[in-house]
């Protein structure tokens, strides 16, 4: 049990945990001490002075939110003065820059700005401000205006702490100093990964997100917590939401495995899709398209798959539809056609190894050893977790080509051939994790099992292969000797049908998909699918978490959630299937988990 | 007891302010029957009257030696001065001219806009000469009240003056009226 000390805060006596912050004791005693460059999920700096605090008389103000707890501290949270040093603190941080409130995108979700309502400011004490800043909006998805900085710090504590990516730092000195990416570059050219999290901790309008600028303060949004659906991590994120228009995406920080990161692929590529959406069901009639209702394409597509023989009918998903849709799409293929096909239509791992290991245990990790994956670019997140162990003194050994993501940051690299000598050097740690993705081969696979206390993380290729595979979906390429395929794209669009595959007389061809695609161009009948944002269900992650995804805004048009899709169908067909999402989702879970 | 007198005035300011004093609305009634306004951009008289009044409202930024003597003289002949909006209080929207210099500045507008044709940096005597930094009012004068708002709300110039009127005087405004945008 952690030590406790007894501490009086404003005469109130507290019981605080030995090395808590005065802060961290404050907060949890319900005591508010106002903060500027503080950030729960970054190290305390004490760089901006608001949280002052009176330990004596005789001594100077201290920071609380670095100064640590001793047996018997007095600390006098809002003095005359304290008070008085916090209001010529913030008053000094108004005369420097441009904090003209009512032509900046952050006014009303502004840190600085409500210390400042706080304070009752209401006027410059100290001269006009007039040293101009630059702008610098290189960066393709959020700017920097050196104007409304006060540097603070929490993006270069955030870059390099949370995302261990180290891009930014501060050059000059005093007023005139300005946070600079690597060795003062555009920020848009340097080695940033625009993964957001310094937008996601800036506490003014310095980082604004070009999308939502000025499009509605926090008091005007609705926030939906959900589950990234863009690689196999599954990040918690919350879905900022206005009318039924999504502003931005935010990392949840109490989330795992991600703990308030996002990348780019997650937190903005989804924003910027500019794909043509399926909004209304369509069969193909006479050679052209008619646009239905959904009673008529369900009935179409059942009355179609009737007569299918046993054998005859392919079922093909990408690895982005959620546990319940996968599982009805099994469910409703092999209770009526117990031979058919069921294909997955991404790799997936060849082996689990066990013991499989969390990437919560990176942080423990004295080596981790990387094989056949390439997190940088398939599961970003993943790759910043890993970094951040390095920068712990974690070895980094790879078995991949030269061109993996993580390449530069590892301590050694080998060819694919030469596992064995990565495996012993991981046997020789005390605590070595395995990091292996779909890439992985038998033979690699057999050397890394001789590995003393390991555990292995996987990192499955796909969103949710790792629920496809445990219901019994196949990396298989296009059945051909079929008479009907149900193809579930999501929203992926897996490059280009086979030249000449769809002769509509041959293989009927029902494409359930969220964009008009080739695919969707070749198929029979096309039922449209309901986004990432506009769908509840759950998604298994690459560990194996359950993971709760909550629709955001309404589905565009009339496209549906893709298991209402197919639970639809599956009544066509004359199937029982469970109606409400709960139920489904237990079935679901069960079965995935079983396996 | 006769009513109270006011003036306002504005100085580097976009009317803004005085519109939300309008946006008072049908209360501008109730407080006719306590106070009077003696003169404002927006009425006949235009300027403060030389006997004083008791309350004095200016909008704008000081940004050129003309708003200096506005500023001037409307202290001279009130008890109380109020300044409203975040260009009296701290220069607003107008001191943006900082960031830039006033002679980049009438350069751009008046000679290099893409609108321009012939043009030339006025000069008449009769305008005030701008300043090479533009601040709010209590650079210049001595302010009683500052009201911020990018317009500051009816609701809180509402409420100022009617704190005055019951013979109090409001040092900050209450933090809902409270507001710098
Ligand atoms: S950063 Fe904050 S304080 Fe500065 S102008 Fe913007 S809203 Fe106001
Ligand atoms: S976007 Fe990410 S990588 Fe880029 S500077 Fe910010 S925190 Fe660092
Ligand atoms: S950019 Fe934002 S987070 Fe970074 S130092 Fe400036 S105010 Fe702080
Ligand atoms: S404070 Fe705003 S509304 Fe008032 S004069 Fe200035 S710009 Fe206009």
């Amino acid at each position: 049990m952690t030590k406790r000390v007894n501490i009086t805060i404003n005469g109130q006596p507290v019981q605080a945990r030995a090395g808590q912050t005065v802060l961290e004791a404050a907060t949890e005693a319900g005591i508010q001490i106002p903060t500027l460059c503080h950030h729960p999920a970054l190290e305390p700096i004490g760089a901006c002075r608001i949280c002052l605090i009176e330990i004596s008389k005789f001594q100077p103000l201290h920071p609380a939110c670095t100064y640590r707890v001793t047996e018997g501290l007095t600390v006098e949270t809002h003095s005359p003065r304290v008070e008085k040093a916090r209001r010529f603190v913030l008053e000094l941080l108004f005369s420097e820059r441009n904090h003209y409130c009512m032509y900046c995108p952050m006014s009303g979700d502004c840190e600085l700005q409500d210390l400042g309502y706080m304070y009752g400011l209401d006027h410059w004490i100290y001269p006009t401000y007039t040293r101009p800043f630059p702008v610098d909006a290189s960066r393709e998805y959020f700017m920097m205006d050196h104007n409304r900085c006060v540097l603070c710090r929490r993006c270069v504590r955030a870059c390099s702490e949370l995302v261990a990516n180290h891009t930014l730092g501060m050059r000059e000195r005093g007023a005139k100093t300005m946070i600079t990416a690597d060795l003062d570059v555009p920020f848009g050219e340097s080695s940033c990964v625009s993964c957001g999290t310094c937008l996601q901790v800036c506490p003014t309008g310095a980082l604004v997100d070009k999308r939502s600028a000025f499009m509605g303060r926090n008091v005007q949004t609705q926030r939906t917590v959900t589950t990234c659906s863009q690689c196999s991590l599954g990040c918690g994120m919350e879905v900022v939401v206005r009318g039924s228009h999504i502003l931005r995406l935010e990392g949840a920080w109490d989330a795992a495995p991600n703990g308030g990161l996002l990348c780019q692929k997650g937190r903005f590529d989804p924003l910027y899709d500019s794909r043509a959406r399926l909004t209304r069901p369509r069969i193909r009639r006479n050679g052209g398209w008619e646009e239905v209702d959904w009673q008529t394409a369900l009935a179409t597509v059942a009355g179609r798959l009737a007569n299918i023989a046993p054998d005859r009918l392919g079922v093909v998903t990408t690895g982005a539809a959620t546990n319940e849709a996968l599982y009805l799409l099994a469910k409703l293929a092999q209770d009526r056609w117990p031979a058919a096909h069921l294909g997955l239509w991404q790799q997936a791992l060849p082996v689990r190894l066990q013991p499989q290991g969390m990437l919560t245990d990176l942080p423990v990790a004295d080596l981790i050893l990387l094989v056949g994956a390439d997190p940088v670019a398939d599961q970003p997140v993943a790759s910043f977790l890993i970094k951040r162990a390095v920068d712990r003194g974690a070895r980094l050994v790879i078995v991949d080509d030269p061109q993996n993501g993580l390449a530069p940051f590892a301590h050694q690299h080998f060819g694919r051939t030469q596992v064995g000598e990565a495996a012993q050097i991981a046997a020789r740690a005390d605590r070595p994790v395995v990091v292996y993705g779909a890439e992985l081969t038998p033979e690699a696979a057999e050397a890394l099992i001789g590995i003393n206390g390991a555990s292995f993380i996987p990192l499955e290729p796909g969103v949710n292969t790792r629920a496809a595979a445990a219901l019994g979906f196949k990396p298989a390429s296009l059945p051909t000797n079929v008479e009907a395929l149900l193809l579930l794209l999501g929203e992926e669009t897996p490059g280009a049908p086979p030249t000449g595959s769809r002769t509509a007389n041959e293989v009927f061809t029902v494409v359930q998909a969220s964009y008009v695609s080739p695919w969707t161009e070749q198929a029979d009948v096309v039922l449209p699918m309901a986004t990432w944002a506009e769908r509840s269900g759950h998604l298994t992650n690459t560990e194996g978490r359950i993971q709760t995804v909550n629709a955001a805004i309404p589905p565009t048009g009339e496209a549906r959630p893709d298991w209402q899709i197919l639970s639809a169908l599956a009544e066509h067909l004359g199937q029982k299937v469970p109606s409400s999402l709960e139920e489904l989702s237990e079935l679901a879970q069960s079965q995935i988990t079983r396996s | 007891m006769g009513k109270i007198k006011i003036a306002t005035d504005w100085l580097a300011g976009c009317a803004g302010c005085h519109m939300s004093l309008l946006d008072i609305d049908e209360r501008i009634v109730k407080l006719l029957e306590a106070v009077e306004f003696t003169s404002s951009p927006v009425t006949d008289l235009k300027h403060p009257p030389e006997e004083g009044v008791t309350v004095g409202i200016l909008e704008g930024a000081i940004s050129n030696t003309h708003n200096i003597e506005v500023a001037r003289q409307m202290r001279e002949r009130c008890q109380f001065l109020i300044a409203i909006g975040d260009c009296a209080t701290f220069g607003g929207i107008v001191a943006t001219r900082n960031l830039v210099g006033t002679q980049a500045a009438l350069q751009r507008a008046y000679l290099e806009s893409e609108t321009t044709v012939d043009g030339c940096i006025p000069d008449s005597p009769e305008l005030g000469v701008p300043l090479e930094t533009v601040t709010g009012v209590d650079k210049v004068v001595h302010v009683d009240l500052f009201i911020p708002g990018c317009p500051p709300s009816a609701d809180a110039l509402f409420y100022a003056l009617s704190e005055l009127l019951a013979g109090r005087v409001p040092v900050v405004l209450p933090p809902e009226l409270f507001r710098y945008d």
